[in-house]
């Protein structure tokens, strides 16, 4: 049984489908990017995974059981979701404080995660005067008190700067090393891209691939043909007709997918002139703008 | 439930709210006190045992319940608090208990500064003090009325989930309607939550009326835990149920 599953769930707010029929699993000792544009439905999909938001179907378990149904949750699973906030009166040592004692966790744990997180020098510094890494990082520390053996963190890497970013890559590294099963959702590939073992990509609230980086993502294993016509109108309908994939780009297209020699081909039939015509190397990015941009389903 | 418990309380001790309204409670309650005792030609017996009563810890511990709750959504702690102890309603109920607990110990401190204050004057002025047996009777009433109002103000405070506009319709409430409806009508205000049952529990009428018109004070506490009932189970439902986005 996986650490975390997620099966056929569907949360609707009212009329708007945040989530739809989302299916997948995360293991063990890998960590495991949860990427899609913003409003795709991720921060929803981990709420309904903590059990902050009730779904419509479908359910969304650690080991088979509701987050509710955890003894001791916090020593199973550690969250920090994207708006995770402190009293701003209350010191960062003293927020720990209260979640060791919630947690039943040894007081001494409190030490060691600020230690761990670097924040020993700030444990008596209120959190309202913290700046937004700092801030960060105190979620995190909250997150580990437990030692817990899922690592759910959404949005991580927000606020953070560059040696912040490296800090939390390594982290979650370590933890995976661990045996721990981490989920990091996140908006921006480039972030995550270097940490990751597996992603899910959603969008629309749907699922658009799951895998390994490379399998999903592809990079250059994937065609991307640039071409520009004199008629691109009339190119990108023959090109739609006989089934290739076609964005605009700039004063041209992009075709993904396919060669420059089969782009030529299909235009020489429809005898249209063309003006340029060039292979691109596929970028992690594009690809996965491109497995996220609406109907683009993979 | 103790962990939990003893959670909340640590939250309460943490932050300078509890301190700085333990000191606002404190100074206003000795205040009135004084002043009533050097400024006042002479009073009865009843008269000094009410005055003693006449902390302000109900009010500052109601506030707090409030803004103990509301203020998770507030500073939007919420979601980590339900993180830490996914049981919502043992959560509610762990967080009107401590603040029950907060406030008989938020009265103890103001009722026993008042009592040592006021026979302090009454000793230098040469006045007969209030017995010993009726302080102990106040305080127990004081402390009894102090956690009840406490819980009380969580459970609003989980219902309505809006610091401010909790805050201002319990200022409204206890200084404006439930005083009217007492008056205009005391037969039914002798129920109402903020004054009419405490009243009963503290066997002070207010505006002082007469006794005849409050109820026992068991059925003071009875009416109080009535009214947390109330409050809580319709906090309870609204917490289970929705959702925390």
């Amino acid at each position: 049984m996986a650490p975390v599953e997620i099966h056929n769930l569907s949360k609707r707010f009212g009329h708007v489908v945040a989530v739809k029929d989302l299916s997948f699993d995360i293991e063990a000792g890998r960590v495991t990017g949860f990427l899609g544009p913003n409003g795709a439905g991720k921060s929803t999909t981990l709420r309904a995974l903590l059990g902050l938001v009730r779904p419509t179907a479908g359910t969304a378990t650690f080991g088979g059981r509701n987050y509710e149904e955890l003894e001791q949750p916090s020593t199973q699973v550690g969250a920090v979701l994207e708006d995770t906030a402190f009293h701003p009166g209350r010191t960062a040592r003293n927020h720990l404080r209260v979640l060791a004692q919630t947690g039943e966790h040894p007081p001494q744990r409190v030490d060691d995660v600020l230690a761990q997180v670097g924040l020993t020098e700030a444990a008596d510094r209120r959190a309202g005067g913290f700046s937004m890494g700092m801030r960060q990082r105190l979620a995190i520390a909250g997150a580990l008190l437990g030692d817990p053996e899922v690592l759910i963190l959404d949005e991580p890497t927000n606020g953070l700067d560059p040696p912040g970013i490296r800090w939390m890559r390594d982290m979650v590294r370590e933890q995976a090393g661990r045996g721990r099963a981490v989920l990091i959702s996140s908006h921006l590939l480039a972030e995550v891209a270097q940490s990751v073992d597996d992603v899910v990509v959603i969008a629309g609230g749907e699922l658009r691939a799951q895998g390994t980086l490379e399998h999903v993502l592809g990079g250059d294993d994937v065609p991307v043909t640039v071409v520009r016509a004199q008629d691109n109108a009339r190119l990108a309908k023959a090109l739609t007709s006989t089934g290739h994939a076609v964005q605009p780009d700039g004063d041209g297209l992009v075709v993904v997918g396919s060669t420059p020699e089969q782009v030529g081909v299909v235009a020489g039939d429809a005898g249209i002139y063309l003006v340029g015509l060039a292979q691109r190397s596929r970028s992690l990015e594009q690809a996965f703008f491109e497995l996220t941009a609406d109907g683009k389903s993979l | 439930m103790t962990t939990l418990l003893g959670a909340e309380l640590l939250k309460l001790r943490t932050t300078r709210t509890f301190v700085t309204l333990v000191a606002l409670a404190l100074g206003l309650s000795l205040l009135v006190v004084v002043l009533t005792l050097l400024l006042a030609d002479e009073m009865a017996p009843d008269q000094l045992r009410n005055l003693f009563t006449a902390d302000f810890t109900g009010l500052f511990i109601l506030l707090l319940g409030v803004i103990g709750m509301a203020g998770e959504w507030r500073h939007k702690t919420i979601t980590g608090t339900v993180l830490a102890a996914p049981d919502r309603l043992r959560l509610l109920t762990a967080k009107a208990l401590s603040y029950a607990a907060a406030g008989a110990v938020l009265s103890f401190i103001v009722t026993v500064s008042i009592m040592l204050v006021g026979s302090v004057i009454l000793s230098l002025s040469g006045d007969d003090g209030v017995p010993f047996s009726d302080l102990l009777d106040v305080l127990w009433r004081n402390l009894l009325v102090a956690a009840l109002l406490g819980a009380l103000g969580v459970t609003i405070g989980a219902l309505v989930r809006n610091q401010i506009v909790a805050i201002v319709g319990l200022l409204i409430l206890s200084f404006v309607l439930e005083p009217a409806l007492y008056g205009l009508v005391p037969e039914v205000g002798r129920f109402s939550p903020l004054l009419g049952a405490p009243s009963a529990i503290s066997d002070v009428p207010p505006f002082d009326g007469d006794s005849d018109e409050l109820l026992a004070p068991v059925i003071g506490v009875l009416v109080m835990l009535g009214w947390i009932g109330l409050f809580f189970a319709a906090a309870g439902a609204r917490l289970r149920r929705g959702d925390l986005v």
